[in-house]
């Protein structure tokens, strides 16, 4: 493995017609112009240009973007919605929490109007969401759970145990065989360990 | 009586002592050798020494001393906006920058280290220099906290504090478009003085700050409170960029060693 270039911020590394830019780059002038400390990495992509990009080794604060899938940790409910803090966005974990809302009609995709949110999430759920938008200046993310793969992973029942899911709408307790109402993630048959 | 000679006839060299009360307290910014206070030559810095990544909880940080001037700057962020969430931009981050020096820092022990209107000005014109460099269209909806504090103050200030804040968002991993690098000059005797200390401040030398980012040469931020001849500004905005390019060289040599260090740390 060849040594890596080390680069800082303004370091001009090559003209735009001999690479594409990645990320940590900027394009000024027809040039590619490094806006990050790191080393320099190019990836060849088949017959298109290489993709030049520069790499640290402590990313930086990854924000949730628009169709990121994020992990949430529901802090309050409220007939119309439900507060969450976004703890992961994909993979990542983030080192500070972001406000998120999940309101009443993207709950679900199906029967949006007689959605329940106390039958839906509870305080201290972890919920698998999407982002759907960025939101406005009052508001925080705005996050769905309209699909089959989204909804509620983990939860703890009243008596303090950690519920198995039933179906998409029901939980139970293992202790108490108590059932409670959810919306339940189907989690993805290669995440689920045999 | 006898320790000083003059002799402006032959234009020989003249001898100044601080015994004789001949000129304005007998102290002079730039003697006939070319020699300021402490030394210098006009176009000559003081020795910048720099370290990167001193504290571990804040996302990026950094040490700056200059002469004698000693500044800390910590970054976090990006992260969501707090406190008032009206100034949340839709389309770039906000770069929120404090500004303090610390009781010690001066001469006299300093009543009201910040909130104070030269702190809250100086946080204003770090922010707008900020905002120049930083990429912040790539963080939307969210703010970037810069800070800084002054250790020891001799002179050079919001120079030192661009400096130092330079290095912390570089460690902190934020994306700039340049280094942001910025002295102070002033002018004497028709020689502009660059990197002033805080005799040369207080002496009545009309000061200039200047911001710059060395690669493309454009300036970030130019500010100047003091009386100037017209005819004279060319001149010391050159001298400022030359000196700013110069701090550039000495940021870049610690950024490139701060991080071989880091990644044979990590072994790479």
């Amino acid at each position: 493995m060849s040594p890596m270039k080390l680069c800082v911020p303004g370091d001009k590394l090559c003209s735009v017609e001999d690479c594409i830019p990645g990320t940590g780059v900027y394009l000024r002038h027809g040039y590619i112009y490094s806006s990050l400390a790191g080393y320099v990495l190019r990836k060849n992509e088949g017959e298109e240009l290489p993709v030049i990009s520069v790499v640290r080794e402590t990313e930086t604060q990854l924000l949730p973007d628009v169709g990121a899938i994020v992990t949430c940790k529901v802090t309050s409910i409220n007939p119309r919605f439900a507060k969450v803090h976004i703890l992961y966005v994909g993979s990542t974990p983030l080192k500070d929490r972001f406000r998120g809302t999940i309101r009443k009609e993207d709950v679900r995709a199906t029967e949006k109007d007689k959605v329940e949110t106390y039958k839906s999430f509870r305080p201290g759920d972890i919920v698998l969401a999407k982002v759907i938008s960025l939101g406005d200046v009052q508001s925080n993310y705005l996050l769905t759970t309209a699909e089959n793969e989204l909804g509620v992973v983990v939860a703890h029942s009243e008596a303090g145990a950690q519920m198995v899911p039933i179906s998409w709408c029901e939980m139970q307790c293992p202790r108490t065989h108590a059932k409670e109402f959810r919306k339940v993630a189907r989690v993805q048959p290669e995440y689920l360990q045999a | 009586m006898g320790n000083v000679v003059q002799s402006e006839a032959r234009g020989a060299v003249r001898f100044s002592s601080v015994e004789v009360c001949g000129n304005m307290a007998g102290l002079e910014l730039l003697s006939d050798q070319g020699y300021r206070l402490d030394g210098r030559k006009a176009t000559e810095l003081r020795k910048v020494q720099a370290r990167m990544g001193v504290f571990a909880q804040a996302d990026g940080s950094a040490y700056l001393e200059q002469g004698n001037t000693k500044a800390l700057a910590v970054v976090y962020g990006p992260h969501e906006m707090r406190g008032s969430r009206s100034r949340t931009r839709h389309d770039q981050a906000v770069i929120n920058c404090q500004y303090s020096m610390a009781t010690f820092s001066t001469a006299e022990r300093k009543r009201r280290p910040h909130g104070d209107r030269k702190s809250t000005e100086m946080s204003l014109h770090l922010k707008q220099t900020f905002e120049a460099a930083v990429m912040t269209q790539l963080y939307p909806r969210s703010q970037i906290d810069i800070y800084v504090k002054i250790l020891q103050s001799d002179g050079g200030n919001y120079s030192v504090c661009v400096n130092a804040a330079t290095l912390a968002v570089i460690d902190a991993g934020i994306p700039m478009r340049d280094y942001v690098c910025a002295c102070t000059v002033g002018f004497v005797d028709e020689t502009p003085l660059a990197d002033l200390c805080y005799a040369e401040e207080s002496g009545g030398v009309s000061s200039l700050a200047l911001a710059l980012l060395p690669r493309g040469g454009q300036i970030a931020l130019l500010q100047m409170d003091a009386r100037l001849h017209q005819d004279h500004l060319e001149t010391l905005i050159e001298a400022a960029m030359t000196a700013c390019k110069g701090v550039s060289k000495v940021l870049d040599e610690v950024v490139r060693q701060h991080l071989q260090e880091s990644s044979v740390l990590s072994g790479e």
